[in-house]
């Protein structure tokens, strides 16, 4: 197991390595200059020249990319060009809200899809069954910004229940900070529950018809705990492969979700940096969602050993 | 005596200006309340809070209510005593200021004479990349401390602009004391750094930024009672303009900049909120590359301004938030001439006989109001047989393409506007400007906007800058559209607040019902 855990991680490196290349030429062969983002309305063509040589951008790209690749391995990200500011300090400055809207969606998107999912299969082609695929037809069709300017609409402007936007600390006040967290976590999540549903849906549908499930009914199981117990157990492995995948959805959705509502997370940086060509941050923001993307499957991996005890690593 | 002359002039000039100059003000109802907090939103975020390095303009609406200017202007853009009482060029090149001896920076120690010293010197002596404000000083000798409330400022020449730099970041003061200790930390923290009416608190980027009442602040309001009457101001960068105005309508915020155009009609009869709105001191248009084909011909320039109908993209694009424009000068200065109209309505048959047959790529930033504009435009040249290729870009790629590389037939751009027409002229007209993206060349204009730089009388420098106006203007090698108005949403329960046309929040006298 560990040595399997070890590998994984091993994998990561060249892994993590492509994608810096990937992302250094990307942002790099996109057109624009920071320096003009910088300056603004006080650009000259010789205080242009001088923030380019202070970044660096008058060495050519192998070199820039070998400086980077340097400071990577001494863990300096590099500084905004837009403030300054170390990249591990924007990015750590915003991350407990970021992780705090993910981790909110996640939990809405499991709290309804499993015993949702759960019952749909149970009451096949039955009403129940009927309302609950359509909703979550819905709910993968409708883009997150779309349901995210819904939801503000509807509680924030109609009926007025819910703030439209903005952040509280969670340690400045706990109700203040969860009513501002609910409606872009629903915005966020909301995807995830319907895919969820389905899946983990049509998955007990497949496990319900096994014969194991039958022989544990004959045996005179209770229908709880077949349900429970035999069922559900098994039909998650799926399920989880989903949920592991959504980790990255999640931090994508994040981008538009977070400017949507003024959440200042990662999300929000990210499409913030990206317009003004804030490269050094847009570079160690995409580094951040490929590993904890890469994690994230390790993750999903060593869950199955535990769902499934027929799997394993060792 | 010069300067009541000018003064007076000034405010004849802006009396026949109509409604175009001035700000709107909400009438105090009742007394002023002390206490409170003011919720802002700001269309953008902020990158630093050192006036050194500003170049954006929501930088100027949380500066001018953390520092203090040497100057500062009223709602007709008079320039009025600030941290300088008094103002006076004994000379072409000689400016004597004479400074206020009451004022504290909110770390204690005093405003004098040394502090002006050590700011200007800063600005004009910074290694910084990106320090900004050496540009506006470059016309700065050196400045000498006469005594401790007055300084001397010896000029290299004569530079009729410079009073209005010392009314925006070029003429704000921070503290010697808190400078140094701060070091580059100015710009994130500026801790007790200004003299304004409000300290800062705390930034916590792309979330809030909290200011706090100075309570030994210099001013009082005319009554005698204490300023600014605020406890706390909380600026909230919302990027998106329908959350702006959600976050006003539900109270989330008090107070906004801007809203979307097409939502200006609905805010306006929308009795939980005020709209206010005054022409602002930037302008909107294209402009061309005169220095390469097609544009190196004048006869095209001159046919694309006149096919084009600014009316329709007031109307059509901006809701008619704003006026129309016929050159650099906004309305609201006092060097506008509303008589002058060079190309005022569209007359395509004109535009045919002057040229036509010929094709141009225009290219826009991405945003919706730009590429709408773009459209129209293209619609309307077709009326004169031009042919008009969209080119929608990252905004990042546009500015490259025009102001560094020259690399352009069109493009659709707009200024946020100075105060001195200098600031909307010189630069993009000048040969060599370093915004003269279109490398526009013609010594007559250079010679105006010089002369324009080093004449004091405002009723000359008036004449020159109409003149050289009327020859930037009718050689068409920028099409100005419009005016956009500066506006201030806010919910009824702000008070006493004053527009002016630079479109800056000052908060100072501002108080919550």
């Amino acid at each position: 197991m560990l040595e399997y855990i070890t590998r994984r991680l091993g994998l990561m490196v060249p892994t993590a390595f492509l994608v810096t290349v990937a992302v250094f030429l990307l942002i790099h062969l996109t057109p624009g200059d920071p320096a003009t983002v910088i300056l603004a309305e006080s650009y000259t063509p010789e205080a242009g020249a001088q923030i380019h040589k202070d970044l660096g951008l008058d060495k050519p790209l192998p070199e820039q990319y070998l400086l980077y690749v340097g400071r990577l391995f001494h863990g300096d990200l590099g500084r905004s060009v837009r403030n300054k500011l170390p990249v591990t300090q924007a990015i750590g400055e915003r991350l407990s809200a970021t992780l705090e809207l993910g981790f909110a969606a996640l939990i809405w998107s499991l709290l309804i899809a499993i015993p949702l999912g759960t019952v749909a299969a149970l009451r096949r082609g039955r009403a129940l069954d009927v309302v609950a695929s359509g909703l979550t037809v819905a709910g993968i069709s409708v883009p997150n910004f779309v349901l995210g300017i819904l939801l503000i609409l509807f509680f924030g402007l109609l009926l007025r229940v819910l703030p439209v936007g903005g952040f509280v600390a969670l340690g400045e006040s706990v109700p203040d900070n969860l009513s501002r967290l609910i409606m872009p976590a629903l915005a966020l999540g909301t995807f995830g529950t319907a895919s969820n549903m389905r899946f983990t849906r049509s998955s007990m549908i497949e496990v319900l018809n096994q014969d194991y499930i039958r022989t544990a009914r004959a045996k005179g199981a209770g229908w709880w705990q077949v349900v429970n117990r035999h069922a559900l157990k098994n039909a998650l492995i799926p399920v989880v492969t989903i949920v592991g995948l959504q980790v990255g959805a999640i931090l994508e959705g994040a981008l538009v979700t977070e400017t949507v509502f003024g959440w200042p997370g990662v999300g929000k940086l990210a499409v913030e940096s990206i317009f003004s060509k804030d490269f050094p941050v847009v570079q160690g923001i995409v580094l951040l969602s490929a590993l904890s993307f890469m994690f994230a499957n390790l993750l999903v991996d060593l869950v199955y050993a535990w769902l499934d005890p027929r799997i394993s690593y060792s | 005596m010069r300067r009541a002359g000018i003064l007076l002039l000034f405010a004849l000039i802006l009396s026949a200006c109509g409604g175009g100059g001035g700000g709107t003000s909400t009438a105090p109802a009742g007394t002023p309340k002390t206490g409170g907090t003011l919720k802002i939103a700001q269309e953008t975020e902020i990158n630093t809070l050192d006036p050194n390095t500003s170049g954006l303009l929501v930088e100027r609406e949380i500066y001018y209510n953390l520092y203090d200017s040497l100057l500062g202007i009223d709602a007709k853009l008079n320039f009025i005593p600030e941290l300088a009482t008094a103002w006076k060029y004994t000379d072409d090149k000689t400016l004597v200021l004479s400074l206020r001896k009451d004022v504290k920076f909110q770390d204690g120690t005093g405003f004098n004479a040394d502090a002006v010293k050590f700011n200007l010197d800063r600005y004009m002596t910074s290694t910084d990349p990106a320090a900004a404000r050496k540009s506006d000083l470059a016309s700065v000798q050196s400045v000498e401390v006469q005594d401790p409330a007055t300084v001397v400022i010896h000029l290299k020449r004569a530079d009729a602009t410079l009073l209005a730099a010392f009314v925006d970041r070029a003429g704000m003061m921070l503290s010697p004391t808190a400078v140094q200790q701060l070091g580059i930390k100015v710009a994130q923290t500026p801790l007790q750094a200004g003299s304004g009416p409000f300290e800062f608190v705390e930034w916590k980027r792309d979330d809030h930024l909290t200011l706090k009442r100075n309570p030994d602040y210099w001013r009082k309001d005319k009554a005698g009672r204490q300023l600014p009457y605020l406890d706390q101001l909380i600026y909230r960068p919302l990027i998106d303009l329908n959350a702006i105005l959600a976050s006003l309508k539900t109270a989330d915020v008090d107070m906004a900049r801007t809203v979307a155009g097409k939502d200006v009609e609905a805010v306006r009869s929308d009795s939980t909120l005020v709209y206010k709105d005054t022409p602002g001191l930037g302008y909107q248009g294209f402009e061309l590359n005169v220095s390469a084909p097609p544009f190196n011909d004048p006869a095209k320039t001159k046919a694309v301004a006149l096919a084009v109908d600014r009316a329709q993209i007031l109307k059509n694009v901006v809701f008619n938030n704003g006026v129309l424009s016929y050159g650099p000068i906004p309305p609201a200065s006092w060097a506008a001439d509303p008589s002058e109209k060079i190309y005022d309505k569209p007359d395509p048959e004109k535009a045919k006989a002057t040229a036509t047959g010929f094709s141009f790529t225009l290219k826009t930033a991405n945003t919706q109001d730009s590429i709408q504009t773009g459209q129209l435009i293209q619609a309307q040249l077709a009326k004169a047989g031009i042919t008009v290729n969209l080119l929608p870009e990252d905004f990042a790629k546009l500015t490259l393409e025009t102001r560094v590389q020259h690399q352009f037939d069109a493009a659709l751009t707009g200024w946020s506007g100075r105060i001195d027409p200098d600031g909307n002229m010189f630069a993009f007209w000048h040969t060599g400007g370093s915004f003269n993206d279109g490398r526009y060349s013609k010594p007559q204009v250079d010679q105006l906007l010089e002369q324009a730089r080093t004449t004091t009388d405002q009723a000359k420098r008036k004449q020159i800058y109409q003149e050289a106006q009327r020859i930037i203007v009718g050689d068409g090698v920028y099409v100005f559209t419009h005016h956009l108005n500066v506006a201030q949403i806010s919910t009824k329960k702000v008070q006493n607040f004053m527009l002016i046309p630079d479109g800056i929040n000052r908060l100072a006298e501002v108080w919550k019902s």
